[in-house]
């Protein structure tokens, strides 16, 4: 250190050199030199992010409007550079705030917002922007019709980055096809490497926007998905924040620009879900951590020494002796009506005695109050040890003997010296912890965490909340301290969870819908929870689940991500999405899972959609949802809940195709078993039919038909009960039916039976027809495999 | 061809018809066998053999496995109802490998555990035995030394044999079916039964056959039908006392519990295969202390077989008890060449004699 010191005194100029290299750094410089966070890292990964970022927007603005989106993205290799163009149908963007929204970074209308939306800080686009300046140097092109003007605003511009101000360089209107809308056309120097997560990227966004028409057309391709529904996703309402969910800073920043005069009305108007109550109850807790609470003691009773009354009258100089005793029998008499009590209440008392007589005894004055207030109180206080002692006596164990719980308590009672015995549970666990270090110390009893912890809470909670006035909102902007009191006192208190009318889930037909839409499958399922809020912020957690069909069977299951309908294409390993999907043992589920924990095999994708007002991402440029036990315990049950409809539909998969082997096995070698039987013993083959069904838990229907009466058997050899249809189309009129009723059209005859049949019963319908007459028979209701019809 | 031999394909294609009638009624073919474990066996009073309980077993053609195996006793039915048409026999192996020969697949045996199961099946549903089949196991039968005189018919037709004059060291090599054989005239006072190789090489060493008129029966570790078969017709015809000689330890006590109640495989058999009058000579547990005979300790599985033996119905007798529990208790266990260490005529000189005449076999 020393050497340090003289070092640093030998050259005087230092500091101002140092101070001479230092500035100021523009948000745009920062991050031309941090790209990675914004997910512009590589030029293959820039151009996805360009997309994405100029899609999210597209989506956005037409939704707010009410519009069905129509995008159009087309990637061009234009010599060196690759083109990108993104155009969308939207309300298209004044011509004063072009320039901002894309030539200046943090420039948005979201980020004050809690709504559920793609787009949040108002970084996206314009890094986009950025990007393409920096890479091909060429500016980026804006044209934007808004709805109703005749010509289309055009602007060709760069940002600034020493100033993160949009510099325009061509400025005009223009004609342009669309009604509305806004297109954005992008230089960059780009790859198409990640071609893979591009067109992953328009698939995804395809799936979790059944609503949106979206058109990709990229040098090696085109894709083109269309719209499954015409409905728009519900309208988002924008809450204002929940009390458990903001940061001191936004507190602080919230308090400056209230126009509320009291804290009560400043959490009442800022915040959701806080009404009159609410507010009280935070205040009270901001009261107990800004003033702290005041020690409430017993009174003293008959049998001690103190008394109150007596203290008070010789404390009451200059009074009537009638006035004296007036004034000190009504407050001895009001202390000895409460439990405990603590200064603030006894100089109440004291107040509202005086008011009380001084229509008989005249005035009581401030002075005389407060000397009242001073003796009485020294009555109270006088028996503080005994009260100790039975406090401490409560929380701690039995085990502990009474000269330590006397000693403890007397050390404790000690540090209530000041004239209000008023502090914070802050001071009081001091308090506390010193009084049982010295025990330790000079007692050699130990008192444990816990005792001590038992002994504040017991003290704590004997202990009354003041009256005190809270200061007023700005007062409170004006004192980081005090604020972060109230940030404190605002997470303690139980508040009821935030509406969810400000989320927009997909909901799961739509989820389904837009599984449907882009693969080809044979089993599809979705599941939307409930919202649940995670740091004042609700969430609401949706999962899909697609199965079989031409989705590859081969290696692990795809993951599609999505954060509020959008898609997350990078960083798949980081994500809480994926590490719940990684954790769920699919076994259960039917799926392959090789040794029982990570992604599961087989042809299956699973979908992850959280919707929130405040997405936790692992960083800027929003790849991966962060680990949060709230959103991750909602992810695993959501995703739980669409897996058990996969079991379901496996079980009957794998049970129906168990039917089929058993069925194609024992078809080969029944039949082989009866030749040879009829070789060995010599005899006609028999006829095995019969046989076949029975053992094939088979419904068995047969027609028998001797000299003009028929008989239609079926015969139920599962176990369960059977609901059939039989037709037996005649074409002659039938007659004496046993069951059943028989319908005449175009000259044939509909002999129509619909039984129930209980597993393991027989039913037999018989009738009369001319033995001449045909039939064809019809049974419908038992799925084919399960059906055996003898005619 | 013989009566028996029309008799036993009589009774397989009998098997086939029930198969035909079953299919022609519209059931579903199947088997009833009885269930072949422990639990299931019983003791008959008349015959005083064990049996099979009443717990039957139904193999039904309703299951993808119960097909493929009714459907594997219908080829093989139809083998056997061949091979006794064509008077051929062949042996459990050979009907394993022929089924590779059968035009279905599914007919095709996995293993030769399931071949043998099938017969075994066949023998219990028909009530001919394996030998009527003419099939024969793999490995001949073991061999017999003593003063006897026999007729055997073989394919080369009768021979007359003197089972001590007219062998070699090696003794008679018992056929696979002893019913073949016609005792004509014996010298012997009682059957010998030894488990092991070197115990019977040291018997017919010492003259222990010639010297007190016995006639030695080879078991070979786990007697062969034909073994005992034959053991049971020397104790039925000739009302011979048979004895077993076997080592001492729970592996040795089912060889002999083999030869004089039946097995539990072949419980179907018992009648024609046990000899329960057969006397177990040792070695016994109680040797082990009486005759301070080295020993090796009883292996976990030793102890398992032991206590499974007190559970076995076949050992119920205060006998057997005793001397498990005697086992159980020193924890020992001794081979028959344990003897040896008393020398080696200490089993012909004293061992046998002393055994014997506490046995009042002589």
């Amino acid at each position: 250190m020393t050497s340090l010191q003289s070092t640093l005194g030998d050259e005087p100029g230092i500091a101002d050199e140092l101070a001479a290299n230092q500035r100021e750094i523009s948000i745009a410089e920062f991050f031309e030199k941090n790209k990675h966070m914004l997910g512009f890292d590589s030029g293959a990964r820039g151009l996805v992010t360009a997309v994405k970022e100029a899609v999210d927007n597209a989506l956005d603005a037409t939704e707010e409007a009410g519009i069905l989106p129509d995008i159009y993205v087309e990637i061009e290799e234009v010599g060196n550079y690759y083109r990108l163009v993104v155009e969308d149908n939207g309300p298209g963007i004044t011509k004063e705030q072009i320039p901002k929204v894309f030539g200046k970074l943090l420039y948005g209308s979201r980020f004050h917002a809690r709504e559920q939306s793609r787009g949040q800080q108002g970084i996206g686009i314009s890094a986009a922007v950025l990007y393409s300046q920096l890479t091909s140097g060429k500016p980026a092109k804006i044209t934007s019709r808004t709805q109703g003007s005749a010509d289309a605003e055009y602007f060709e511009l760069i940002i600034d980055t020493d100033t993160n101000e949009p510099e325009i360089s061509t400025e005009k209107t223009t004609s342009w096809d669309r009604p509305h809308g806004t297109r954005i056309e992008l230089e960059m120097e780009a790859n198409m490497r990640a071609r893979g997560q591009l067109t992953d990227y328009i698939k995804h966004t395809a799936v979790v926007n059944p609503h949106a028409r979206i058109e990709l057309h990229e040098p090696s391709g085109s894709f083109k998905a269309e719209r499954a529904t015409d409905q728009l996703p519900a309208e988002t309402e924008e809450i204002r924040p929940h009390p458990h969910g903001v940061e001191l800073g936004t507190v602080i920043k919230m308090l400056g620009a209230t126009d509320s005069h009291s804290l009560s009305g400043f959490l009442r108007e800022e915040f959701t879900r806080v009404g009159k109550k609410t507010a009280e109850k935070v205040l009270d807790n901001f009261r107990d951590r800004n003033f702290g609470r005041e020690m409430a003691w017993q009174p003293p009773q008959p049998q001690d020494e103190a008394d109150v009354e007596q203290a008070v009258s010789e404390a009451t100089a200059n009074k009537s002796k009638e006035a004296t005793e007036a004034f000190a029998g009504e407050i001895a008499e009001r202390v000895a009506a409460r439990d405990r009590l603590a200064h603030h209440e006894l100089r109440e008392i004291a107040g509202e005695v005086a008011d009380e007589i001084s229509e008989d005894h005249g005035t009581f004055g401030d002075a005389v109050q407060e000397n009242a207030v001073e003796a009485a109180w020294a009555a109270i206080t006088e028996n503080k040890d005994a009260d100790c002692y039975r406090l401490v006596d409560d929380a701690t164990s039995t085990r502990k003997d009474e000269a330590t719980i006397e000693a403890l308590s007397q050390r404790i009672a000690a540090k209530f010296d000041d004239d209000r015995n008023r502090l914070t549970r802050a001071e009081l666990e001091q308090y506390v912890a010193r009084g049982a270090d010295m025990t330790q110390e000079r007692d050699d009893v130990s008192v444990g965490e816990t005792a001590r912890e038992n002994i504040v809470t017991e003290f704590w909670a004997t202990m009354k909340t003041v009256p005190d006035d809270v200061p007023l909102a700005r007062e409170v902007a004006d004192d980081r301290n005090t604020t972060r009191d109230l940030v404190a006192a605002m997470r303690e208190t139980d508040i009821i969870a935030p509406p969810t009318d400000c989320l927009a889930p997909i909901t799961d037909e739509l989820v389904e819908a837009g599984l449907k839409k882009e693969f080809d499958a044979d089993f599809y399922a979705a599941a939307t929870r409930d919202a649940e809020v995670h740091g004042g912020d609700p969430f609401i957690v949706e999962a899909g689940i697609a199965y079989g069909g031409e989705i590859p069977a081969e290696g692990s299951i795809d993951v599609m991500r999505f954060a509020n309908r959008v898609p997350l294409v990078y960083q798949r390993g980081a994500c809480a999405t994926t590490d719940v999907v990684k954790r769920i043992g699919w076994r259960n589920y039917g799926l392959d899972q090789p040794g029982d924990s990570g992604l599961p095999n087989g042809p299956a994708v699973v979908m992850v959609h959280v919707a929130s007002t405040n997405v936790p991402f692992t960083s800027e440029s929003k790849d991966a949802i962060a680990n949060v036990p709230a959103i991750e315990d909602e992810i695993e049950l959501a995703i739980r809940e669409a897996a058990r409809e996969l079991k379901s539909y496996l079980n009957k998969q794998r049970s129906a195709a168990k039917r089929r082997k058993k069925q194609d096995v024992l078809a080969t070698i029944l039949p082989e078993m009866a030749t040879k039987v009829a070789d060995v013993t010599g005899r006609e083959p028999p006829n095995i039919d019969a046989a076949l069904a029975r053992i094939m838990n088979n419904v068995q229907v047969s027609r028998v038909s001797e000299n003009g009466s028929v008989k239609l058997v079926v015969e139920n050899h599962s176990s369960r009960s059977e609901d059939l249809d039989v037709t037996d189309i005649v074409s002659a009129e039938p007659s004496d039916l046993s069951e059943g009723t028989v319908i005449e059209m175009d000259g044939e005859w509909f002999v129509k039976w619909s039984p129930t049949i209980p597993g393991g019963e027989t039913a037999a319908l018989e009738y009369s027809v001319d033995s001449e007459a045909t039939f064809d028979l019809d049974v419908s209701g038992v799925e084919t495999a399960k059906l055996t019809v003898e005619k | 061809m013989s009566t028996d031999t029309d008799d036993a394909r009589e009774q397989l294609i009998e098997l086939a018809a029930e198969f035909y009638d079953q299919f022609a009624g519209g059931d579903i073919p199947e088997m009833h066998l009885p269930t072949r474990t422990k639990s299931n066996i019983e003791y008959d009073e008349s015959s005083q053999v064990w049996v099979y309980g009443d717990r039957t077993s139904t193999r039904s053609a309703n299951s993808v496995r119960g097909a493929r195996k009714l459907l594997k006793a219908i080829y093989t039915i139809e083998f056997l109802a061949d091979q006794l048409g064509a008077d051929r026999s062949s042996t459990l192996r050979e009907l394993y490998y022929l089924s590779e020969s059968w035009d279905n697949k599914e007919a095709h045996f996995s293993d030769q555990d399931e071949s043998n199961q099938l017969i075994e099946d066949l023998e219990i549903v028909s009530s001919v035995t394996r030998e009527d089949f003419h099939m024969r196991p793999e490995e001949s039968g073991a061999t017999l030394m003593g003063p006897l005189e026999l007729r055997e018919q073989t394919r080369r037709g009768d021979r007359v044999i003197h089972c001590q004059e007219d062998v070699g060291e090696g003794g008679y090599q018992i056929p696979n079916n002893p019913d073949t054989i016609e005792f004509l005239d014996h010298d012997a006072d009682f059957v010998l039964c030894v488990e092991t190789g070197g115990m019977r090489d040291r018997l017919v060493e010492n003259g222990f056959d010639t010297d007190y008129n016995v006639i030695v029966v080879h078991l070979k570790g786990q007697p062969a039908r034909a073994t005992r078969r034959i053991t049971k017709r020397l104790h039925d015809e000739l009302d011979l006392p048979v004895t077993v000689f076997t080592d001492c330890d729970p592996w040795s006590y089912r060889i002999y519990g083999s030869v004089a109640y039946g097995s539990i495989k072949s419980a179907h058999l018992s009648e024609y295969l046990a000899t329960p009058q057969a006397a177990f000579i040792g070695i016994q547990p109680e040797d082990i202390v009486e005759y301070d005979l080295p020993t090796d300790p009883l292996s976990d599985s030793d102890i398992n077989a032991l206590k499974n033996e007190l559970e076995d119905p076949r050992f119920q007798t205060e006998y057997w008890r005793e001397q498990i529990n005697l086992q159980l208790e020193i924890e020992k266990k001794a081979e028959q060449q344990a003897l040896a260490s008393r020398g080696l005529d200490f089993v012909t000189d004293t061992y046998l004699p002393e055994r014997l005449g506490e046995m009042d076999v002589i």
